[in-house]
């Protein structure tokens, strides 16, 4: 009966969102508020429950003298909101700087370590790396990738390069990057028009198959 | 021809509308079983599933949440029953705050009764969420027992017979995130960077291009990109486990297989529309610069 229940609302509330479509109106105002509350309110609960219940409460009230550092966390924490008290609000700014420099330095490494470095070395390749067998071998060859990579970069760089007039060398460079950063975006808005229709695929695909078969009995 | 010209350009909109819900509703009812080709980041991550040894441990982390569920969903109920089909072992867990727990949970209910023989525990086991991500996982790199000490129903996984000889992520022989956002960025720049365990991406297609870089540098040891992705995963598992097969060609739930024929659909509709709107607008162009 439940799930029954929650298969009705869900399509019934998915043809509430999907009204906009048509025109705006109050069904659709309805759906769009009743899913922002819905949303802050479960992100807040699980905030509560899995992040400052078991990370930050329970700890301190099972056994406050091996954790009471963890006050400091907590305080820095409730700082961020002094912000709402016009007359301190500069004190959040001490919670804000800390929360801000500890991600500062966990990126740091992270971003060099991991992204940076293997990818800075897996570019630099030597220039003899060059398959032959075929067309298709061809232009898969390291060297050429390397190359590409290295003029697409370096392209995309002097397009950006505004110091300095873009005279008659910067200008066939920059006209270069942008075509680089063009089939770059158009990649991209590719792959971003395929996951949106997926989306609308995988809610047109519960109203059939969850919704008007069962109820049709089919 | 003028008149057609200037109706073409002021369509009303809500017709688009109606022929790419008509394109999408339409496979759904009538599929139309059209040919998927297998891209090489997906063949990769096929393969290097297929080198693992039975009994090995895998990890499968859900980062995302219903928002992208019918791209994410499909990866990691194809990867998993790619590893149970090749009896490794399954550690499932949760990273990701928004409902990530709920889909989870129906994931491993849903497959651990595909498959009987298969023990809670022993063959696969839910984690559940543990919130701090990043924290999490280098915590894991440490001691899994210290960043999950219970699994979703609070059994401490010490007493947990698939746990035996797994101490850290060192010793996972495989992440695979199905992820939406930035948490299967950090498996990659994090966990494989620090403690060297390979990872495979499921992301969601409007993240998917930015991992090629991490396909090209070697830090990612495959990756399902979006729905197509999944798709692909899906017709490779079936042409080589004829069980798995016969399941998708049966069963009535969603498939990526099946939301591919909708994608081919639509996008045929949005090809025709951008070419009537360009034919449209140029020669509506033509029109005005000879008069």
């Amino acid at each position: 009966m439940g799930d029954l229940f929650g298969t009705w609302l869900a399509a019934l509330l998915t043809l509430a969102a999907f009204s906009f479509l048509y025109k705006d109106n109050p069904i659709f105002r309805f759906a769009e508020s009743l899913f922002a509350g819905v949303s802050l309110g479960y992100y807040v609960g699980i905030v509560f429950d899995q992040t400052l219940k078991p990370n930050l409460f329970e700890p301190l009230k099972t056994n406050f003298g091996l954790n009471w550092d963890l006050m400091l966390a907590g305080v820095l924490g409730a700082l961020l909101y002094v912000r709402y008290v016009p007359r301190i609000g500069w004190v959040a700014r001490y919670g804000l700087a800390v929360y801000v420099a500890y991600y500062i330095g966990v990126e740091f490494t992270q971003k060099i370590q991991g992204e940076v470095m293997p990818q800075l070395a897996r570019t630099i390749r030597p220039l003899n790396q060059w398959s032959l067998d075929s067309v298709g071998a061809f232009f898969t060859s390291p060297s050429l990738v390397s190359l590409l990579a290295i003029v697409g970069t370096y392209s995309v760089l002097v397009y950006f390069f505004f110091s300095k007039e873009h005279g008659r060398i910067m200008r066939p460079i920059s006209r270069l990057g942008i075509w680089f950063l063009m089939i770059s975006f158009g990649a991209a808005f590719g792959f971003t028009v395929m996951g949106r229709v997926a989306l609308l695929i995988g809610r047109l695909n519960f109203l059939i198959l969850d919704w008007i078969y069962p109820t049709l009995g089919i | 021809m003028a008149g057609l010209l200037d109706k073409l350009l002021k369509i009303d909109r809500r017709w688009i509308f109606f022929f790419v819900a008509l394109s999408v509703t339409v496979p759904i009812l009538v599929p139309l079983g059209l040919p998927i080709s297998t891209t090489s980041a997906t063949q990769m991550a096929f393969d290097f599933v297929e080198a693992l040894e039975p009994g090995d441990v895998v990890l499968l982390s859900f980062d995302y949440g219903p928002s992208s569920a019918p791209e994410n969903d499909p990866m990691a109920e194809g990867f998993m029953r790619h590893c149970l089909s090749r009896d490794l072992r399954v550690v499932v867990c949760v990273l990701y705050p928004l409902g990530a727990l709920g889909l989870a949970n129906n994931v491993v209910a849903r497959i651990g009764h595909e498959f009987p023989n298969k023990v809670y525990g022993t063959d696969y086991v839910n984690l559940g969420y543990k919130d701090g991500d990043r924290a999490v996982m280098r915590r894991m790199g440490e001691s899994i027992a210290d960043a999950f000490p219970t699994d979703v129903n609070g059994r401490p996984i010490a007493d947990l017979p698939i746990f035996h000889g797994i101490r850290s992520i060192r010793q996972i022989k495989v992440v695979f995130t199905a992820a939406t956002g930035l948490i299967g960025e950090w498996w990659i720049t994090l966990v494989h960077a620090q403690f060297g365990t390979p990872v495979i991406i499921g992301p969601t297609a409007v993240s998917a291009p930015k991992y090629y870089a991490y396909i090209s540098s070697g830090q990612l040891a495959g990756m399902l990109g979006g729905m197509k992705g999944a798709a692909e995963y899906e017709q490779l598992i079936a042409k080589k486990y004829p069980d798995l097969g016969n399941y998708y060609k049966r069963t009535r739930l969603f498939t990526a297989v099946k939301g591919m024929d909708a994608q081919t659909a639509i996008h045929f509709v949005i090809i025709v529309f951008i070419l009537i709107g360009n034919v449209a607008f140029f020669a509506s162009r033509l029109r005005q610069g000879r008069s």
